[in-house]
């Protein structure tokens, strides 16, 4: 039997990338993964970079890599999520992320120990690493 | 000049025309979907506002986070100018510049160094040439920039400010206001003040989804920790918010700078025009001339 849907929008700072009804979100916070469904508890919760998957149905799912964000469940059930970036798996390009990581990691190794400039560094290494897994279907 | 001469230039003239005409028609093809973005960036920067009240009312306050607190004392200050990869946009890049440099020196006589950033191929070839090398500069995406840039360029700022390189981050940019008009704008990013996080701002009404203001909420994590990362997205937004009304700004004047070239163009077509029909006029006067002192002659 379907499940109850509920409204996912789904924002980034370039417009507006996914708005519908959904059965079930499945994504990843800062503390694990979690996944929603209808009636969730109001919920204010910080995003890592990770595979965002976005149930229509159990056989309808819309996935994207998403960058660092956060996802609020409001009062009425409905869910915003606000991601830096979103991209479809496919439009990922595993050279270009290679490249990127590369020069995440030696910013990283170039930045003085506990510095924000090395905090920084590790934040874009670990969207580097999380978009790669998943442009590598992993 | 020769009849034949002058046709020479009006056809050249006539091509350049052609051309300023496309750059002119490209520019405000582009302007459209610049402007789209800049008020696609609205729902976003609201939901984000919105969000961060959220968290500091559950928190009690905003923590006292690293870029929000002022310097007692300002030895170093770097300055951001937002410029263009192109040229031929009127005054577009050379305003920045100008007022850049202006604000750099005011800095130097008030005992300040000055530490230039810029982003832009015109901003770091400006700078360099005037013996005032950015420390960094952001080139290539001036025509259209992606967040991703906005992040690159505020992770460089922010890193440099709390790691107390700076004691203070200023941006220059060209601020949208329609297709004809731009002006100069000069912000502080850094030291961020709490006010322009905590006021009523007009992204507020575009925001997106619904308040939360009277639920039980849960945190993930608790919203400190939330507000530690939500308060520097502001940094991003607004340099974001500049990255994308400079591009607009950009063709706005590259529009306004070309259909000025296309007019040029015409007047000099009309006086050139005007000039032929008079060296022909004389050719034509000058062979009735020949003729009629030819016929006297026979007669």
């Amino acid at each position: 039997m379907a499940r109850t849907t509920f409204k996912v929008e789904v924002l980034t700072p370039e417009g507006e990338v996914f708005n519908d009804e959904v059965e079930m979100i499945a994504t990843k916070t800062v503390e694990g993964s979690i996944g929603i469904l209808a009636k969730h508890q109001p919920l204010l919760a910080m995003l890592d970079p990770a595979e965002l998957r976005l149930y229509r149905s159990e056989s309808e799912i819309v996935t994207l890599a998403q960058g660092e964000g956060y996802l609020q469940v409001a009062e009425d059930g409905g869910v915003l999520i606000l991601v830096e970036e979103a991209h479809e798996p496919a439009q990922l390009d595993t050279a270009d992320l290679s490249e990127k990581l590369r020069a995440a990691e030696e910013a990283y190794a170039r930045a003085d120990a506990h510095s924000e400039e090395q905090r920084l560094a590790a934040r874009d290494k670990r969207r580097w690493e999380a978009f790669q897994r998943i442009a590598s279907g992993s | 000049m020769a009849q034949r001469d002058v046709k020479n230039r009006i056809a050249s003239v006539k091509n350049i025309q052609k051309i300023t005409r496309a750059m002119e028609m490209v520019a405000a093809a582009r302007l459209r979907r610049a402007e789209t973005r800049i008020a696609a960036l609205r729902p976003y920067a609201g939901a984000i506002r919105r969000m961060t009240r959220q968290a500091a009312e559950a928190a009690g306050d905003v923590p006292a986070l690293p870029i929000l607190a002022d310097r007692e004392q300002e030895e170093r200050v770097a300055l951001l100018l937002v410029t263009a990869d192109r040229g031929l946009a009127g005054a577009f890049n050379s305003q920045i510049i100008r007022a850049g440099i202006r604000a750099g020196d005011d800095h130097v006589a008030g005992g300040r160094e000055v530490v230039y950033y810029a982003t832009g191929r015109r901003g770091l070839s400006s700078l360099t040439f005037r013996n005032r090398a950015p420390e960094q500069a952001f080139t290539g995406f001036t025509e259209r920039p992606s967040y991703a840039n906005a992040r690159e360029i505020s992770h460089a700022l922010t890193a440099a400010y709390v790691d107390g390189k700076v004691d203070r981050v200023e941006i220059l940019y060209n601020g949208y206001i329609s297709p004809m008009s731009q002006e100069v704008r000069r912000e502080t990013l850094l030291p961020l003040q709490k006010a322009t996080i905590l006021d009523a701002h007009e992204d507020d009404a575009h925001a997106a989804g619904e308040s939360n203001a009277h639920a039980l909420v849960d945190y993930e994590p608790e919203p400190e920790e939330i507000l530690e990362r939500l308060v520097p997205d502001y940094v991003e937004i607004s340099i974001f918010r500049a990255l994308l009304e400079s591009t607009a700004s950009e063709l706005g004047a590259r529009m306004t700078a070309m259909r000025s070239a296309s007019d040029n163009a015409g007047e000099i077509i009309d006086d050139l025009t005007l000039e032929m029909n008079r060296a022909r006029q004389a050719e034509i006067t000058q062979e009735i001339m020949e003729v009629v002192a030819g016929a006297e002659a026979l007669g």
